[in-house]
């Protein structure tokens, strides 16, 4: 387990340096297209500042409003994340049961609706569905929010970044108003997001399940008369349901691709906004810094993913000491 | 009921006849795959038979619903944007850019990420180690993130729009393939074909390719599904399709303003993007279950 | 008596190209208290004959039969509720490759356990009394160690503990082998419970089986595509080649006369059969090979292989029986 550990760190630690130099040569080319900095030293030299500038947590300030852009980007980024699990944590309960009935009923009218409803949710182009959400008020009158974060009338100090927990610490002051103010300003945008959600974790367990049901210990189960639902309960469950969520990592970035977009579109206060207003007004260093927050957020909620898999799934654990 | 027919010359299919007569028993598929065709079609002759052209302005007819709504006459059918532009043409036109520009870089990342997830996955030593670190860390910036960075980088302008979503689906697409080949490379036969002193371009095209048919559809789909929405997110958020340049994504953000006046300028495109994707999806889905069925 | 009695079973499967007829006709009749072996080549249609017993086919399966009875029980008229009370009851099943047959996230314990018969009330009651008075009754956990016992695992804790990936092939069917008996089944089926094992476990499996038979009167039905080693511990056989049962008799009418060719050809096979072997001789083998499933002979369809062919061979030859040995062919004749 030990000597596992230690080779995960060590891929952690070379693809950070891989990224830490693609955040370099972005800040390098964003610099001199802003022609800020003029610098003398050799390249390796600068690259090795950088990386020190880096570790002491400092990622430069931004060219508009001096602020540090390290502590605003993880202010920002932290509300982009409340809405991927927000959007995770809706789409799974809707899609997990989806996906399982689909695969246990496969290439029935059930399995086709259920495919039907999938696609069509990776079909509808998030931005699209997103502007069309913006229309709803003016059709429905105004039930969601779809502006902004928070409604302006709280004042919430920054604690977590979360938004969600901040809005839980001041219930002293607004009882829990700002709270539900800032669930039902998140519903309309992760809802939205879970559209593409759905459909990749419908797609995901439906394989899964097909593959379990058709796989020889099910068989063997059919022949000891068992019946569908205890097997289904028992084994097909167990074995089919943990492999969706390394799959599910691998979509990490275009989930949170998407949850930018729909930021843009909702005007919520995110990264994605950050990063597109910053580059509208020419505050080209905002680029780096995004990189290195996103990308090592990403970097390492892979790696802990990959750890978790190997408690939960004993296959996993015993194929860690064969080969390789 | 005869079963077994006098002279029994049948010859066995090939592999990919017999996926091919599966295909054809699937309607739904089949009829997908004849809209799919029509619409590459569209998007490459869109100029020569849209009833006008998409930058004709007509302050006579300024924001026309479309010919169904009251108000709407037959001569613009889908209606006009603000500047008295036909809609339908503008779409047309639209459609050439997202769709040929989703084709083109399927094409190109399809044949690109194939050969360096091959490479991947037949070497092994530094080479391969240096990519597989490589490839993790390009996967963990976001697409949108790393077509900002380049577009920021280079400008925007829709060959550049082109260019960063390839590089930025490229990552992806390399990760997949290379997944499905080390997967068949584990197989038995795959041991077989290199005991017999196969070259690894010899593995590869007889061992490997016949047998990745059904990830390949996938993933191949699922690029070309990302491409759609990449180009057409990036063309409403400013970064892709410059202004006389006509794409389904700047053609929403463009209409933005009129959302209230005129939904249908913001509506159309939308089911445009939606349409091409269903179409595509069905039509690979179904072609993968041909593939799924002709290999058991 | 006959405890199965399987008339005319046909299995029709609906393909691309068709619907292709890949069981024909088969009869098996299985005598209460035998090992019977059904022994065909692979792709013979072994497996489909059983699943088709078991009720387990898919759903482009066609199953027609004249009769299917087990004991008193028609098994072509049994509803799903009733079929899951015989399956694993009265009827069990070994796999072969035991291993992909156990749940791979399910210790060996707690798949042995959810085979046992469900614990009544009174069981339960019993079980409270042992905790208060000390008195020694069966437990189930006593009950598994006893059936891990009599297949031959001596460390049953360890085995218990582990899951399937941990455990060789041998002790995974052995497992699969103490899961089958755990009811005291009236019949078991072995689907080729010996391939992909070393020599030694597959005698192990074998006297195993064979004990069981004689020491708990079980019935065992087994299916191998290995003719010499099924045969040894068979006391009835039945030959299946391309889906149409060719010959069935007792150990002996087979082995002393054989009248089908195919069945000949077989015990040609057998290399210390020394009538068919002379010194330096080759070894024996049909001519030809298995027709693939689409490509089936129309009749019978040994016929391009068969030596003793003749043109009225394109016809379906009918069963003959005589005293319990009965073969399929039109030219019937015992080799001398």
């Amino acid at each position: 387990m030990l000597s596992f550990l230690l080779r995960r760190l060590n891929l952690l630690l070379i693809t950070a340096l891989i990224l830490t130099i693609i955040a370099f040569a972005t800040d390098r080319i964003v610099s001199v297209n802003s022609e800020t900095v003029v610098n003398s030293n050799g390249y390796i030299k600068q690259y090795f500042a950088y990386l020190w500038q880096i570790m002491n947590g400092d990622l430069g300030y931004s060219s508009v409003d001096n602020q540090s852009l390290l502590e605003r980007g993880l202010i920002f980024f932290a509300s982009t994340l409340e809405l991927c699990f927000t959007a995770l944590i809706f789409s799974s309960i809707i899609a997990i049961p989806l996906g399982l009935l689909a695969g246990l009923f496969r290439n029935t009218r059930l399995d086709y609706a259920i495919m039907t409803i999938a696609i069509m949710g990776l079909a509808l182009p998030v931005f699209w569905v997103g502007v069309m959400a913006v229309l709803l008020p003016s059709v429905w009158g105004q039930v969601l929010p779809v502006d902004g974060n928070l409604s302006l009338i709280y004042e919430v100090p920054v604690v977590t970044g979360f938004l969600l927990i901040d809005t839980l610490m001041v219930t002293e002051q607004y009882e829990l108003f700002a709270f539900i103010d800032r669930v039902a300003h998140l519903i309309l945008p992760a809802l939205v997001l879970s559209f593409f959600l759905i459909t990749e974790i419908v797609r995901l367990t439906r394989h899964s399940m097909t593959m379990v049901m058709r796989s020889n210990y099910i068989q063997a189960a059919y022949a000891k008369g068992f019946s569908r639902t205890k097997i289904v309960f028992a084994h097909a469950l167990k074995n089919a349901l943990p492999p969706i969520i390394p799959q599910l990592r691998l979509q990490l970035s275009t989930i949170i691709s998407f949850a930018m977009t729909i930021e843009i579109v909702f005007n919520l206060n995110g990264i994605g906004k950050w990063l597109f207003i910053s580059l509208k007004t020419g505050d080209y260093l905002v680029l780096p810094a995004g990189i290195l927050i996103i990308s090592g957020f990403i970097l390492s909620f892979s790696i802990f993913i990959e750890i978790l898999m190997v408690v939960i799934s004993p296959l996993r654990r015993g194929s860690l000491y064969a080969d390789k | 009921m005869l079963i077994n027919n006098g002279f029994n010359e049948d010859k066995i299919q090939s592999p990919l006849g017999y996926i091919w007569s599966i295909f054809k028993t699937k309607t739904i598929a089949v009829v997908a795959m004849w809209l799919m065709i029509v619409l590459i079609i569209i998007s490459l002759f869109a100029p020569w038979f849209v009833p006008h052209s998409p930058l004709a302005q007509n302050p006579d007819s300024m924001l026309l619903p479309p010919y169904w709504v009251e108000g709407g006459n037959t001569n613009h059918i889908l209606g006009t944007d603000d500047l008295g532009r036909d809609s339908l043409s503008r779409l047309f036109h639209g459609l050439q850019l997202t769709l040929g520009g989703a084709l083109i870089i399927t094409l190109l990342v399809g044949i690109i990420g194939m050969l360096i997830g091959a490479a991947a996955a037949l070497t092994k030593g530094v080479k391969a180690s240096v990519l597989h670190h490589l490839l993790d860390a390009l996967l963990a910036i976001p697409t949108l993130l790393s077509a900002l960075i380049l577009i920021t980088i280079f400008g925007p302008s829709y060959t550049n729009c082109l260019i960063a979503i390839s590089l930025s689906l490229l990552p992806q697409f390399i990760r997949s393939s290379f997944l499905a080949i080390e997967q068949e490379l584990s197989k038995q036969y795959i041991v077989a074909i290199q005991l017999d002193g196969a070259t690894k371009t010899r593995l590869f095209r007889y061992g490997i390719l016949p047998n990745i048919l059904e990830p390949t559809v996938t993933i191949i789909n699922r690029l070309f599904t990302m491409a759609i929405i990449e180009i057409a997110t990036l063309g409403f958020l400013g970064f892709g399709a410059q202004l006389p340049q006509t794409e389904l994504g700047s053609l929403i953000a463009s209409s933005m303003e009129l959302i209230y006046l005129s939904p249908w300028l913001v509506t159309f495109p939308g089911i445009a993007i939606f349409a091409v994707i269903i179409i595509v999806n069905v039509f690979s889905e179904g072609l993968r279950h041909a593939v799924l069925e002709g290999e058991e | 008596m006959a405890l199965l009695d399987i008339r005319n079973l046909s299995i029709d499967i609906d393909t691309a190209q068709g619907k292709i007829r890949v069981i024909d006709k088969a009869s098996l009749n299985i005598v209460d208290g035998s090992i019977h072996g059904l022994i065909g080549e692979s792709g013979s249609g072994k497996t489909l004959i059983t699943k088709a017993i078991l009720g387990l086919h898919n759903s482009n399966w066609t199953v027609t039969a004249d009769r299917m009875f087990l004991g008193k029980t028609d098994l072509s008229k049994l509803t799903h509720k009733e079929r899951r009370q015989i399956l694993g009851k009265e009827i069990s099943v070994i796999f072969q490759e035991p291993s992909s047959y156990l749940d791979p996230s399910q210790k060996i314990r707690v798949q042995i356990e959810s085979v046992l018969p469900k614990k009544t009330w009174k069981q339960r009651f019993r079980l409270i009394l042992t905790k208060i008075k000390k008195v020694n009754v069966q437990s189930r956990r006593l009950q598994i160690k006893e059936l891990l016992h009599k297949v031959g695992i001596q460390n049953d804790v360890a085995v218990l503990n582990c899951f399937p990936h941990q455990l060789s092939e041998g002790v995974c069917q052995k497992v699969m082998i103490a899961m089958a008996i755990a009811n005291s089944p009236r019949l078991i089926i072995a689907d080729e419970p010996t391939t992909a094992m070393e020599a030694v476990t597959q005698s192990q499996i074998f006297r195993l089986l064979y004990k069981l038979n004689q020491l708990n009167n079980t019935t065992l039905l087994i299916l191998s595509n290995n003719f010499a080693n099924t045969s040894n511990i068979s006391d009835y056989m039945t030959l299946v080649y391309c889906g149409q049962t060719v010959e069935s008799g007792s150990y002996k009418q087979i082995m002393g006369s054989a009248m089908h060719p195919y069945t000949q050809s077989m015990l040609k096979t057998l290399i210390n059969n020394v009538q068919f072997n002379e010194h330096k001789a080759q070894l024996y083998t049909l001519p030809g090979n298995i027709p693939s499933s689409n490509q089936l002979p129309i009749g019978c369809r040994l016929g391009p292989r068969c030596p003793r062919a003749q043109k009225i061979c394109v016809e379906n030859p009918t069963l003959t029986t005589k005293k319990g040995h009965s073969f399929r062919c039109h030219y019937p004749t015992k080799v001398s």
